[in-house]
């Protein structure tokens, strides 16, 4: 391990010789491998508790706030209620996953993906669809589908995640398992758990570090869905 | 003692208050973990099978960089490959270099601290800033980091108010820690917004899928990767796991290791650039593949950076981690930096830095011997100043001659009044004795007390 000297000068176009640095990279540590240590195999992880309760439970324990769970047609209300009573007149936007959830209102926008990433600095709440929520670490799981503009997640004060109620797992074995085919399919994927947070300075915990202040999971049932046949569209 | 470790511990904790402060922070860390691994039935059994996946890794290492390197491309991502440090360097500066860069953001990377990146990046005209907010310290500062998740945890709120204060103008006397960290938020989001790279290390590379796995609480690693156009992700060879699945056990550990948080505020599985961006990918060697060829020592490489080895360490938390002059300090550190031959001499001792109580060993969520390591440095490449290791030959001399042996340990019991007194008079003795006592004699050999035992038994 050797670490450089600052003084040096930088050497030539490194990235041409990077191919005989391949080379002789895999050489070395194919030659130290004996490919004979076999894979474990899966984790027989214990079958616990993946309800509702449990979930909320872990989440308020690492700063976040569990909401609901509502019914489908309370949904809406809620969300936008949650939403205007923290942006205090501030930007709302929500992702196009989560705006198809929602009544159509003047006062939230759309996220456009194609729009640059720091034009979503000054947000006041971002609304973004949860895929599926693990109750074992208050983790909800979003998907680059979901959330194009990942830097929203990131920037907003408040994020405010719309999970179907059912969608909960016990342990992050089964939430991996039950991630739709194309989870990695869209540049991100993306495990939350409560906003962000620091204890850097002499142990203190405080939130909202650099992203989100607060971040809430509002838990909703998807029976009389009129967009359930939204997975079924895609 | 005249080791390295022991002479400069006194400098970076200098007093017995920073020392206890330092100690009661850190075992706050190894108390949360507990709490936390105690609520998971299956921890020790998750601990097991960590382990034998980062066997398998390592073992197949070669295929899986070669997967990981195709499922990456076929994702947009560019990757490059550094044999060491220096190489690492340069990659990093010409890709900055050809796209004008001049500002960049970064988020923790121990690969980056071990190849020095940040100073050779400065000293090369770029403006580098950290985002970890204890990186952030340490780098307003300029001092290293002392812990592997906690950077400035040898730091009060009052050291880092008056940082604070004299570099980016908080108010004077300001030490609440809400305050500060609102402060650096402000100063930090302007350079996140206007930074044109951003520089991350990862904890896990995903061979399936050719993905990176970042994880942080302050989200700082998604800020500085999801603003800019450029992501250059920096990673050691040893990152490479095989599937997501795998990445499952690893992470159920990691925090709950760290932390005892049951999993970090954000992980963060990247596939390929975002929209418009671009992805590079460094694989960096420096020094793994030949502890990879070695067959004790590469278990190492299974280390997944979670501090709980530091934490539960009486010699770290005593000394802290600026003591160990290494990027990756405590436990790990003192059996890595040898390993991977950092050129700096005394830390060939630091194998020496040890009680050998196995605490480490204990609490490794991938199950790495560390103290059995440390034994076998000791063993393989000795390192002891001349003083003790010429004390050390004599005990093993009379260790091997019984009747020496006997004389030897009478004469020590009839002088041992004396000792507690000579050892205070100067010389390595008297360091030594400066924070111990001596203790009380027993009287008796244990030889002489095993033969009273033997007869009180018999007459029972
Ligand atoms: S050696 Fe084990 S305990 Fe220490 S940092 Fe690495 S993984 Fe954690």
């Amino acid at each position: 391990m050797s670490r450089v000297d600052r003084a040096s000068a930088p050497g030539p176009a490194a990235l041409r010789r990077s191919s005989g640095a391949r080379v002789s990279m895999l050489q070395a540590i194919r030659s130290a491998g004996s490919r004979t240590v076999p894979h474990p195999g899966p984790h027989p992880a214990p079958s616990l508790d993946a309800s509702w309760a449990t979930f909320a439970g872990v989440l308020a324990g690492v700063g976040g706030e569990p909401c609901g769970p509502v019914t489908r047609a309370e949904l809406s209300a809620a969300a936008l209620g949650w939403a205007r009573d923290r942006a205090a007149g501030g930007r709302i936007v929500a992702e196009p996953s989560a705006a198809v959830l929602l009544e159509a209102a003047a006062d939230v926008e759309i996220a456009d993906a194609s729009a640059a990433p720091t034009s979503f600095a000054d947000v006041a709440v971002a609304i973004v669809r949860g895929e599926l929520g693990v109750a074992e670490c208050g983790a909800v799981a979003v998907l680059g589908r979901d959330a194009p503009q990942r830097a929203l997640l990131f920037l907003a004060e408040r994020v405010l995640l719309l999970l179907p109620a059912i969608r909960l797992v016990a342990d992050l074995h089964r939430a991996f398992s039950a991630l739709p085919a194309d989870a990695l399919a869209h540049h991100h994927l993306t495990w939350i758990s409560g906003p962000s947070k620091t204890a850097d300075i002499e142990q203190t915990l405080v939130f909202g570090a650099h992203g989100p202040r607060a971040l809430a999971v509002l838990g909703f049932s998807e029976d009389d869905d009129p967009a359930a046949s939204r997975d079924a569209d895609r | 003692m005249t080791l390295a470790l022991d002479a400069r511990a006194r400098t970076t904790l200098p007093d017995a208050a920073s020392r206890a402060r330092h100690d009661t922070a850190v075992w706050q860390l190894r108390e949360k973990r507990d709490a936390a691994v105690g609520a998971v039935p299956d921890f020790e059994a998750l601990r097991t099978r960590a382990a034998a996946i980062k066997d398998h890794a390592l073992d197949h290492l070669g295929e899986l960089l070669e997967r990981f390197e195709a499922r990456a491309r076929a994702a947009g991502a560019v990757v490059h490959w550094a044999p060491d440090a220096r190489a690492l360097c340069e990659i990093v500066t010409s890709l900055l270099r050809e796209r004008a860069v001049t500002s960049v953001v970064k988020s923790k990377s121990m690969l980056t601290e071990e190849c020095g990146l940040n100073p050779w990046l400065e000293a090369h005209g770029f403006d580098v800033v950290d985002t970890d907010l204890g990186e952030r310290i340490v780098q307003l500062g300029k001092e290293p980091p002392s812990h592997l998740i906690i950077p400035a945890i040898h730091r009060t709120r009052g050291e880092i108010g008056a940082l604070f204060h004299r570099e980016i103008g908080t108010p004077a006397g300001e030490s609440d820690p809400e305050r500060l960290m609102a402060a650096a938020r402000r100063d930090l989001r302007a350079r996140f917004l206007a930074a044109q790279a951003g520089i991350s290390g990862a904890n896990f590379a995903v061979a399936e899928s050719g993905s990176l796995v970042l994880v942080t609480n302050e989200g700082n690693a998604d800020l500085g990767t999801a603003l800019p156009p450029i992501h250059i992700a920096c990673l050691g060879i040893e990152k490479v796991i095989p599937s997501l699945d795998d990445a499952a056990v690893f992470l159920r550990l990691l925090a709950r290791s760290a932390t005892g948080q049951p999993i970090s505020a954000y992980t963060t599985v990247l596939t390929g650039p975002h929209r418009g961006g671009e992805l590079h990918i460094v694989l960096v060697d420096n020094g793994r593949s030949r502890l990879l060829a070695h067959p004790e020592r590469r278990r190492v490489l299974r280390c997944i950076r979670c501090g709980a080895c530091l934490n539960t360490c009486p010699v770290y938390r005593q000394a802290g981690g600026h003591a160990y002059r290494t990027p990756v300090v405590g436990p790990i550190g003192a059996v890595l930096a040898p390993a991977i031959g950092l050129p700096s001499e005394d830390s060939r001792t630091l194998p020496y830095a040890s009680s050998l109580c196995g605490s480490c060993t204990a609490v490794c969520p991938v199950r790495i011997d560390l103290h059995e390591q440390l034994l076998a440095w000791r063993r393989d490449a000795p390192a002891l100043p001349r003083g003790l290791a010429w004390g050390a030959r004599v005990v093993a001399a009379l260790m091997e001659r019984p009747r020496a042996w006997r004389i030897t340990t009478r004469l020590v019991r009839v002088a041992w009044p004396l000792l507690g007194v000579v050892s205070r008079w100067g010389g390595p003795a008297a360091a030594w004795r400066s924070a111990r006592e001596l203790p009380e004699h027993p009287g008796a050999s244990f030889r002489e007390r095993w033969r009273q035992r033997a007869a009180r038994q018999d007459v029972a």
